[in-house]
């Protein structure tokens, strides 16, 4: 196993792993503030990444600019999904008839829906984009880097840490923070507690919007995909810890270390074995992950 | 208060567990003892009864299940198939039906196996129990096509096999189960005689190869066929590494190939992660003297060579499954793939051509049977002597089936990607252009315009 390859298994690692982050922020996000886990990500991601395509195909949109389109879009669908869907069932679980578990069936039931509503007017094809320059390579010695993973690295960390200032400076990252810290405490305060939680969930879902746009050019899209970055954004968040922003990134570069690493000296389905060891005994030893924060 | 909640409580879960408990009883209850002996007893009794009462069996529709994955990771080919056989019903009942059933129609009955092993068996089940066709097609991916086939054993309804090239398939003594197509030895052959054949010609070959599979039984059954026999052609597997369907990357086995010291790689890919594992190679420039020599799926999948850069596959060699000069070389090809491509806006390729074959197939075991009874079907079936027709848009010499019910009289071609064309360069005889050369070694990317 010479160095040169182990540089660049790590350093390939590191890339994805970026982006494994970048999926999993919105995540962690959500959880952190409302506590619903949402089965529906993947799912999101995979109607972003068929909108980012369709902008491609239909208006010859370049997908690192779409973002500008696929954030808000996502956004909004996320916030009518908090708003119309899951609010209500949290303003039910105020009398003490629905438990919040049916707040995570109802998102398994979106994740369905739409899973299956783009398989209804999408069809089952695999789709992908090529775009001429993503396929060029940067190299670095005897590490090669292709361009477009590079450029996805860059807009997870750039995406990860707006959204950290977002939450650390402004007003309205106040305001979330203050409802994950303590729901009753916030609306006390006078903010608009249902309002928050569209907001948060309709941010995590635009974080998929901006991570669709830098997946397409080097990946494909096709109704099932988001289960393929879905579930390693579970691990991620866990391990990075729910509702840290940079845990969820830097959880995300460790599993794909582990992974990359790991895919040279064993399968890569052996290596996935690792990943799944490394986030049991995180669990085991620190439950609250890396850099989680232990609500009340 | 607190008490009365605790009751509600434990009676909300009692409920749901014996709620969710005959959920799962239901989903199960076609248990394996009693359903064999029931189901398949009555079709046979009422055909045999109304055979004996009127000669001419008043069948006026044969329902024939055909089962493939229409969603998931391979649904592309998946509706290929599924529209090659629709192009054929068609065809068949256009002119005039099953003639020894007094004109019956075909009917296909659809299942979607979502390319998952344990609900192909379900469909199978369903398709033999509540649907009651007298014959099933199916299911492309070995992976599902495997434990399908025991349920339709055990159920005894003759199955067709399509595409499903894992070997022991044909191998498990079964009386149900027919196989047209090549079987995975077969196809390894086929391409390791290619390689042997290059060698010889330019005197230049590989010695060191990579294997790379996906993990379910197609992809392992093509890595153990050619783990078995690339000694005898002087090679020596270098890198043999499967993984699981839905990668996010291949970075991780790009860089062991190259590593490796491999001058080839053998891929059994299926479209998603073919399509992925070329775009990473491209990428990392994976500059391998004899390229990369496929097994074919997803490399024979019109999806994948729409949605690529052409760079991506140029000089890539194919193990086709049928004889793609086709439609080029007989008419009737050519207008079976503009009826195909009227459907699923695709040409005929190699799993819409297999779709269409098998209903003829089928079509001509129906008609020597004259009965829609499975047991008759699946005696004309063992009989099948095809020399010409239909049957053979696939290329192959013929169709009969041996004691195992494997074809042995299939083959297919390898091909190359020259100028964006797949060209056929192996077998010899098969050479749509008989000048067409291979380019052996295969350039490097940086050279590539």
């Amino acid at each position: 196993m010479s160095p040169e390859i182990l540089l660049s298994a790590a350093v390939d690692g590191l890339l994805i792993g970026g982006m494994y982050g970048a999926v999993a922020v919105g995540l962690s996000l959500i959880f952190g503030v409302l506590r619903v886990i949402n089965f529906a990500h993947g799912s999101m991601l995979m109607i972003g990444m068929f909108l980012v395509y369709w902008l491609w195909v239909l208006f010859g949109l370049n997908p690192y600019l779409s973002a500008v389109v696929a954030a808000p879009v996502l956004f909004l669908l996320g916030f009518c999904l908090q708003n119309y869907v899951i609010s209500p069932l949290f303003r039910r679980e105020r009398s003490g008839v629905v438990e919040p578990l049916s707040v995570l069936l109802v998102t398994v039931g979106v994740g369905l829906i739409l899973d299956n509503g783009a398989l209804l007017f999408f069809g089952a094809d695999t789709r992908s984009i090529s775009l001429p320059f993503a396929s060029e390579t940067l190299n670095l010695g005897a590490v090669i880097l292709n361009w477009s993973r590079v450029l996805a690295f860059a807009t997870s960390v750039a995406m990860t840490g707006a959204l950290y200032l977002l939450l650390a400076k402004t007003e309205m990252g106040r305001a979330i923070r203050a409802v994950s810290q303590h729901r009753d405490a916030a609306a006390l305060c006078g903010l608009n507690v249902y309002r928050i939680f569209a907001i948060t969930f309709g941010l995590g879902a635009a974080t998929l919007g901006v991570a669709a746009s830098f997946l397409m050019p080097f990946y494909y899209v096709q109704p099932t995909v988001g289960s393929v970055f879905g579930i390693k954004s579970f691990i991620v968040v866990v391990l990075g810890g729910i509702g840290s922003i940079p845990g969820a990134l830097l959880g995300g570069m460790i599993i794909g270390l582990i992974e990359s690493v790991g895919g040279q000296f064993v399968t890569a389905t052996s290596a996935a074995i690792f990943s799944f060891l490394v986030f049991i005994v995180v669990l085991l030893v620190r439950p609250k992950g890396l850099f989680g924060k232990l609500e009340a | 208060m607190s008490l009365k909640r605790r009751t509600w409580e434990s009676l909300t879960l009692a409920a749901s567990v014996a709620a969710m408990s005959m959920v799962v009883l239901t989903g199960c209850d076609t248990s394996a003892p009693a359903a064999p002996t029931k189901a398949p007893a009555a079709p046979a009794s009422t055909q045999a009864a109304s055979a004996a009462a009127q000669p001419a069996a008043k069948v006026s529709e044969v329902k024939i299940g055909i089962i493939m994955p229409l969603t998931g990771g391979t649904a592309t080919i998946g509706n290929q198939g599924k529209a090659g056989s629709e192009v054929a019903v068609e065809e068949i009942n256009a002119k005039g039906g099953i003639k020894s059933l007094g004109g019956a129609k075909m009917v296909l009955v659809p299942a979607d196996t979502q390319g998952k092993p344990e609900v192909a068996a379900t469909e199978t089940e369903r398709l033999a129990l509540k649907e009651n066709v007298s014959v099933i097609m199916g299911a492309y991916a070995s992976g599902t096509t495997f434990p399908a086939t025991e349920v339709s054993e055990r159920l005894k309804v003759p199955w067709v096999v399509h595409s499903a090239v894992k070997d022991e398939i044909t191998e498990r003594g079964f009386k149900y189960v027919f196989r047209p197509c090549n079987k995975s030895m077969f196809d390894d052959k086929e391409m390791l005689s290619a390689v042997a054949y290059f060698k010889k010609e330019t005197g230049k070959g590989p010695t060191n190869v990579a294997l790379l599979y996906e993990g379910t039984d197609w992809g392992r059954s093509v890595g153990d066929g050619l783990k078995k026999q690339v000694d005898s052609y002087g090679l020596k597997i270098v890198m043999d590494e499967s993984y699981t369907q839905g990668m996010s990357s291949f970075q991780s086995q790009i860089l062991k190939i190259k590593s490796s010291g491999a001058e080839a790689v053998f891929l059994a890919q299926y479209t998603p992660d073919h399509m992925l594992f070329n775009k990473g190679a491209m990428e990392n420039k994976l500059n391998l003297p004899y390229g990369l020599l496929s097994l074919g799926a997803g490399a024979e999948d019109p999806a994948f060579y729409e949605q690529m850069d052409p760079k991506s596959f140029a000089y890539m060699f194919v193990q086709e499954d049928w004889d793609i000069s086709g439609p080029d070389k007989q008419p009737w090809i050519a207008d079976a793939s503009k009826k195909i491509q009227a459907k699923i806006n695709y040409p005929i390729n190699s799993y819409a051509a297999m779709g269409y074959s098998n209903m003829y197939i089928i079509a001509d075991a129906l008609e020597r049977a004259a009965s829609a009874d499975r047991e008759k079907l699946r005696d004309a079936l063992s009989k099948t002597n095809i020399t010409s027709g239909p049957p053979l848009i696939m290329g192959y010499t013929g169709i009969k089936f041996d004691e195992t019910g494997q074809n042995t009289m299939s083959h297919g071609v390898i091909s190359q990607n020259l100028n964006g064309k797949r060209t056929i360069l192996f077998p010899v005889e098969n050479k749509a252009d008989p000048s067409a050369k291979p380019v052996w070694p295969v350039p490097n990317w940086e050279d590539r315009k």
